[in-house]
């Protein structure tokens, strides 16, 4: 039982509820860094980092935690999480660190950190919590690594700095630039979706009150208040 | 140039050129998500306006005169999220107070932006670009009425696609607000060359 | 080094004293509403803490307004009709509003304030809602999801309610909550035995209250609910009964059978019992005992994707299959329905379809 849960959890969060493509989460990093391969794959390591951890942490205290300064002792964690990769970052990848800019501060404000805080670290083990917190941040990062690989290439013709295509390319720059970013990643939903959601979907959306025969209860749907 | 037409060029800067959303993708979420229709857009929208230019201007002088001379500026990630949220809460609790119109129209959209990057990211840009204090407020402003006019106007245009168009499964949602925001930075790109400042 | 980062720690502990300190004042003085005059029906009055929703308030004073949803507006059961002004209505109480109650003031009373001086009416039954201190007597596995909990009633010791009521269970603070909450169950326990109260409660993934039942709730603690309420209870005529329940819905359903079986109530009934597999059914001794004790009553129950191998030879199909292939045309025939909203609606559509009019279908949809 105890291993599937953390199958489960995997699972989950790479595939049928990626916090990028699912839940439509950390979509502000996720259009903002992917113009250069290295730079993703620096903000994707701070991501986990943090996400892994503060998950971690939020889990360890969940039953010391008064509940009316629940989101502000969360946002503390995180932020001092964001506060060790922002110094580690400019200590030793300070040109990177640079390019990244305000992004890497912003990891603080990603709704996937404040999202698994809260929906699973709350109420869940600590052990568990980090494989979530750890999981949820690959399964954004490969999200990531795929449309800014993607960017890249068509951008600049290159790929980790090292130009491969010749010089018949004639970069696109829209794809380095915003508009690009948002069309990448509305491909990338688009063909996600179309190909793997529609099962999930249950085609063209048949009503679903007509099969609502075995779920009827006279309590209320619960949920966290 | 003097200080007051830098000033009106950051503002300018940061409503069309480089607009906090368009340009610098902050503030997605609740806009992916609140835009599907415009009264709602248009409450966010205000309540983003008025928090993001007072945070601004709040956060400047607490880099300038805290952070700075005690040489705690690694520290800013902190200070400004917690400066944000007190402010939110704060304006939770007057405006309930004074006016039941405009608590129905704002108040149910401020716990939504404490979390809002674009909030947090206005004070991380202001500091970096080392603005004056006008130029932080001129930035804070213009940031957040480019937030507001990038919602309101999404809203209206999504408002219309719902009436006539197919959108095919996989854009539905997201995909579809993602390639119409494509659309908009294109054409807010446009406005480069009025303004050279960054 | 050290004296920087003792520097680092002070400025950050007293900016955030100072915000705290401003928070406080701020809820003290501009948050503070002061003590409110509320007018019950003209007669009753009390005077209370300002500025909390309504509901809350009449409930720290012991005066219960129904609510399944414990105040977060999302099963409009919670109207009261208020006399003075309040200001307009919130956009989080339209949706539960029609428009004669708009004319006639009736707002969501966990939507709205108490902030100033207030005259509201509600129905002379609320008056005799009544707080209980329980016991769990019994926790009982019914399915995998579903469970029965028995709670036995020790001040008061006896509770006097209608077969197809629910009452109110109190969650206290825990884990997951550090405010107690509310949620309503019917009883499915027989009205007779009035000092014991039966539950079937249903696990909701990351609920409140159920996450507290199915994993901190044990038997020997003590529960308060409050009630009864509701209106879904059997009407006093001589025509055929059509209930229509599936999961935890059967609560009321048999509450009401029992009652009949022991008042000898000889009605022609069926049951529509809808789920999805075998793995969904439960009670299905008590229902054929009942059949035996009731000769006119009927338990149908009707799988809508039962498992190859448990071989199930009874009704299949969505539940609304199976009312339109069993129903005869409208002759004389009330109908009770308990469950989601979605099953309710599709319920309705077939048995108006049958001719049932609409003040014959009667129906307790929870959310």
């Amino acid at each position: 039982m105890k291993s599937y849960k953390f199958r489960q959890v995997i699972k989950e969060n790479v595939g049928i509820n990626n916090p990028v493509f699912v839940q439509i989460l950390g979509i502000c990093s996720t259009l903002a860094v992917t113009n250069v391969l290295k730079n993703t794959v620096v903000m994707c390591a701070g991501l986990v980092f943090v996400t892994g951890l503060s998950n971690l942490t939020v889990s360890i205290l969940r039953k010391y935690i008064p509940g009316r300064i629940r989101m502000m002792v969360e946002t503390l964690i995180i932020a001092a999480y964001v506060i060790i990769v922002d110094v580690v970052f400019k200590a030793f990848i300070p040109d990177i660190s640079r390019q990244l800019g305000p992004y890497v501060g912003l990891i603080i404000t990603n709704c996937i950190i404040m999202g698994r805080a809260e929906a699973f670290a709350l109420s869940n083990p600590p052990g568990l919590s980090l494989v979530d917190g750890l999981t949820s941040g690959l399964g954004y990062a490969y999200v990531l690594l795929i449309i800014a690989f993607l960017r890249e290439l068509l951008g600049s013709g290159s790929i980790w700095g090292f130009r491969v295509l010749g010089d018949w390319w004639t970069n696109w720059n829209i794809m380095i630039m915003a508009p690009g970013a948002f069309f990448m990643l509305a491909l990338f939903i688009w063909v996600v979706k179309g190909n793997f959601m529609k099962e999930k979907q249950g085609a063209s959306g048949a009503p679903q009150a007509a099969s609502a025969g075995s779920s009827p209860q006279p309590a209320s749907a619960g949920g966290k208040s | 140039m003097t200080e007051g037409l830098f000033a009106f060029g950051v503002f300018f800067a940061a409503i069309f050129t480089n607009n906090i959303l368009l340009t610098n993708y902050l503030g997605m979420c609740s806009f992916l998500a609140v835009s599907k229709e415009i009264k709602t857009s248009v409450g966010l929208g205000m309540a983003v306006i008025f928090v993001m230019t007072c945070t601004s201007v709040i956060n400047w002088l607490i880099y300038y005169y805290v952070l700075v001379p005690y040489d705690i500026v690694y520290l800013r990630f902190i200070a400004f999220i917690i400066v944000i949220a007190a402010f939110v809460q704060l304006v939770e609790l007057v405006i309930e107070r004074l006016s039941d119109a405009l608590y129905a129209a704002l108040g149910i959209f401020l716990p939504l932006i404490t979390v809002n990057c674009a909030i947090l990211g206005a004070s991380l840009f202001m500091v970096i670009r080392e603005y004056t204090f006008l130029s932080g407020l001129a930035y804070g402003a213009g940031s957040g009425i480019g937030w507001a006019i990038a919602i309101i106007a999404m809203a209206g245009i999504r408002t219309k696609l719902s009436i006539r168009s197919k959108v095919p499964f996989g854009l539905t949602g997201a995909g579809i607000t993602l390639v119409i925001a494509g659309i908009m930075a294109l054409a807010f790109m446009g406005f480069a060359g009025m303004i050279v400042i960054t | 080094m050290l004296s920087s980062f003792l520097i680092a720690v002070i400025v950050m502990c007293a900016l955030a004293t100072f915000l705290a300190l401003l928070m406080v004042i701020a809820d003290l003085t501009v948050g503070n509403y002061g003590e409110v005059k509320i007018t019950i029906n003209e007669e009753t009055e009390m005077t209370v803490e300002g500025g909390k929703p309504l509901l809350s308030t009449l409930m720290g004073e012991k005066l219960f307004i129904p609510s399944a949803c414990g105040g977060r507006g999302s099963c409009g059961f919670c109207k009261v009709k208020v006399v003075s002004d309040i200001g307009d209505y919130v956009a989080t109480e339209l949706p539960w509003i029609t428009e004669e109650e708009k004319k006639e003031n009736i707002r969501l009373s966990c939507q709205i304030k108490a902030k100033k001086d207030l005259a509201i009416r509600i129905p002379e039954e609320l008056f005799n809602v009544k707080e209980y201190r329980t016991r769990v007597e019994r926790i009982r596995d019914l399915t995998y999801d579903i469970k029965e909990v028995t709670l036995k009633l020790i001040d008061p010791g006896e509770i006097k309610f209608r077969a197809g009521q629910y009452i109110q269970f109190q969650t206290p603070e825990y884990e997951l909550s550090s405010e107690s909450v509310y949620r309503a169950y019917s009883c499915s326990s027989v009205p007779s035995r009035k000092d014991f109260v039966e539950l079937e409660i249903r696990l909701v993934p990351n609920g409140i209250c159920t996450t507290y039942v199915f994993e901190y709730m044990k038997e020997g603690d003590e529960v308060t609910i409050n009630g009864p309420y509701g209106e879904f209870f059997l009407r006093d005529t001589d025509a055929e009964i059509v209930f229509i329940a599936g999961g935890s819905g059967m609560a009321p359903i048999k509450s009401i059978l029992l009652d009949m079986a022991e008042k000898g109530i000889d009605r022609k009934a069926t049951y529509f019992f809808g789920a999805r597999t075998t793995r969904d059914l439960f009670l299905l001794d008590e229902m054929r005992e009942l059949e035996k004790r009731l000769p006119r009553f009927t338990f149908i129950p009707a799988l809508s994707a039962p498992a190859e191998e448990d071989k199930w030879t009874g009704e299949t199909g969505l539940i609304t299959e199976v009312l339109d292939k069993h129903l005869k045309e409208g002759n004389n025939q009330e109908a009770y329905l308990c469950g989601s909203p979605g099953m309710i609606d599709a319920s309705v559509g077939v048995l108006t379809k049958k001719g049932l009019p609409g003040e014959l279908i009667f129906y307790d949809k929870f959310a």
